[in-house]
């Protein structure tokens, strides 16, 4: 067991320090990069500002109550995207045979998959979320005792956890389809809009959804709303959110960790 | 000789959506789709024993990759058995994978930005390969494939026959007993052709590594291989020793003559003339009903003849022979 941990952490530094150097074969990508990321988020939190200012709060959510929330979703998008990044690509990996490539090793496939790729230049989407994150907690007082920290911690652990699953879950689906990059994108852009805004400005069938089927209010709406002691006006919980999210986030990689199982059965490999 | 695989029955089942031609027969397609099984593989049987050398072989679309991937337990089959090692490889791909050195020629598994000797370095650690074994192995691996000469070289520079010799020593890292090559030799010139050809000889000779090669190039077959599994549609059409294959599916050879001066009488009773082109004469024979020397004699006393010359069937012919047979 400790040789197996050894071997994994092992393997996992060599592809890390490969990843390091992969990624800075390319200093241009880095650099255009560097500049793209911080203007789409400040846009972001930009447009939220002229949002609330014209008209008035969103469903009772004031500027520095929407900085917090936004900021915390982006925390756990800027770790998924340096940890997670490969879950996108599925479909490539698919019909360029690099999957089968995964299968030939006497590793677990996933931990190949996942660690074969550490993007540290997704660090850099880490940074204006962060900026942001902070300067929300700033506005409405965010207290940083030891219990609060822990709290989120283990809320960002949960967040990214459940946007990994969903990733996995649509990789998947390569096994398949072959393709499924739409799906990628499409979800990208639900999980921005569905943790950008408060959930209760949508209409009660996506609270539903989003709270229920792909849970994806636990990322940053319910936890913003108790830190924020808002209260969830469309459902009361019964958990702790702090419980709730992280709890959320493990029944939902299970999940993932089963779905891609069951894929990799019916893996049909492509090409010759 | 004990068998290290064993393949009973093996079939593999693709559904495919079946698509009419243009936008109307897109929407068809897509509401009510015609879904068809076709048998890529279907129930093939094979044993290989230790130290073999086979050639894999059939045309394109006739089930060989298909039949490699479930070997290596990268798919499922629909049903039949496979023991390699003793081992079903959808049962314990780990176990079976670290025995097995697998090279796809159309693909690499080398990282193309970084220079050849990373990925040799991680693939040490994914297998656990002891420092001593793994120099050992490199020493050899460099001198039989003369890597030292791009081991530093980012692989995105490499030749494909470079290239081509830096996946093979890629597979062959972890002392794996049974190499599967796919393709190996495609695309590449006669220089690197040769070289791994050697490569593959030596492995083979001083390691007894079991080899399974698909290729289209019959010249790798002739040269490596001493069994032949040939397959079509799916099936095994034959299987055994190369010289006996060929002389069961080309039974002919051909006799060609050359004469000082046109002659009338060319026909022969155990011979026939397939070609003829001005003083040039095709004669072709079955083995088994007249020796050369015994048509050459009695041609001789007729004919005047100039030069002569015997060419043996090949694997060329015979696999031709079986391809459109079958």
């Amino acid at each position: 067991m400790v040789n197996t941990i050894r071997h994994y952490f092992s393997v996992a530094a060599c592809f890390a320090r490969l990843a390091v150097q992969r990624q800075l074969e390319y200093p241009l990508f880095l650099f255009s990069w560097l500049l793209m990321i911080p203007i789409q988020y400040f846009s972001g939190i930009w447009m939220l500002k002229i949002i609330v200012d014209r008209f008035q709060p969103l469903n009772g959510w004031d500027f520095p109550e929407l900085a917090f929330l936004y900021g915390l979703g982006l925390l756990s998008h800027g770790i998924l995207v340096v940890l997670f990044i490969n879950t996108w690509h599925i479909d490539n990996m698919v019909i360029q045979g690099a999957f089968d490539r995964l299968l030939l090793r006497p590793m677990n496939v996933f931990f190949q998959l996942i660690a074969s790729y550490v993007n540290f230049i997704g660090l850099i989407d880490l940074i204006p979320g962060l900026i942001i994150f902070i300067y929300g907690c700033q506005l409405v007082g965010f207290e940083w005792t030891l219990g609060n920290i822990i709290k989120l911690l283990l809320v960002l652990l949960g967040g990214v956890l459940i946007r990994a699953s969903l990733f996995i879950s649509l990789g998947t689906i390569a096994f398949w389809t072959k393709r499924n990059a739409s799906m990628v994108g499409f979800t990208l852009s639900m999980l921005e809009r569905g943790t950008m805004y408060p959930l209760s400005i949508y209409p009660y069938v996506l609270q539903v959804i989003f709270t229920f089927i792909i849970p994806i209010g636990f990322i940053s709406f319910y936890p913003a709303a108790e830190f924020l002691g808002k209260g969830s006006e469309s459902f009361q919980l019964p958990l702790n959110f702090a419980l709730a999210t992280p709890a959320v986030g493990l029944v939902c990689f299970m999940l993932s960790q089963w779905i891609f199982r069951r894929g990799m059965k019916s893996y049909e490999s492509a090409g010759s | 000789m004990e068998a290290v695989i064993e393949v009973n029955d093996l079939v593999k089942e693709y559904i495919i959506v079946q698509k009419e031609n243009g936008l109307r027969g897109a929407l068809k397609g897509l509401l009510f789709p015609k879904k068809k099984t076709v048998r890529g593989v279907d129930g093939i049987s094979f044993s290989i024993a230790q130290g073999e050398i086979v050639g894999y072989i059939g045309p394109n679309g006739a089930g060989k990759s298909t039949t490699i991937k479930m070997l290596t337990g990268i798919l499922h089959p629909t049903s039949g058995t496979i023991k390699v090692c003793g081992i079903s490889p959808q049962a314990d791909r780990k176990s079976v994978v670290r025995k097995l050195g697998v090279v796809f020629g159309q693909r690499t598994q080398l990282y193309w930005d970084l220079r050849l000797g990373e990925s040799f370095e991680l693939l040490r650690r994914i297998y656990q390969i002891d420092n001593s074994v793994f120099e050992e192995n490199m020493a050899v691996l460099t001198d039989v494939l003369k890597l030292e000469e791009f081991i530093h070289t980012p692989v995105r520079q490499l030749s494909l026959g470079q290239r081509m010799r830096g996946d093979i020593a890629a597979a062959m890292l972890h002392s794996p007993s049974i190499l599967f090559l796919d393709e190996p030799t495609i695309g590449l010139d006669a220089d690197a052709k040769h070289a791994i050809r050697h490569f593959i000889k030596e492995i083979n000779r001083k390691r007894g590594v079991t080899v399974i090669l698909t290729t289209h190039d019959l010249d790798d077959v002739e040269q490596l291989c001493s069994r032949l599994v040939v397959v079509n549609h799916g099936k095994v059409v034959e299987d055994g020793p190369m010289v006996s294959l060929v002389h069961k599916l080309a039974p002919h050879r051909l006799l060609v003559v050359e004469l000082q001066q046109p002659f009338h009488d060319l026909e022969h009773p155990s011979a026939e003339i397939i070609k003829q082109d001005g003083l040039k004469i095709w004669y072709q024979f079955e083995k088994s009903r007249i020796s050369a020397a015994q048509l050459i004699s009695e041609l001789s006393q007729k004919l005047p003849i100039q030069d002569l010359s015997v060419k043996e069937p090949d694997i060329e012919d015979a696999i031709r022979e079986v391809y459109k047979t079958t």
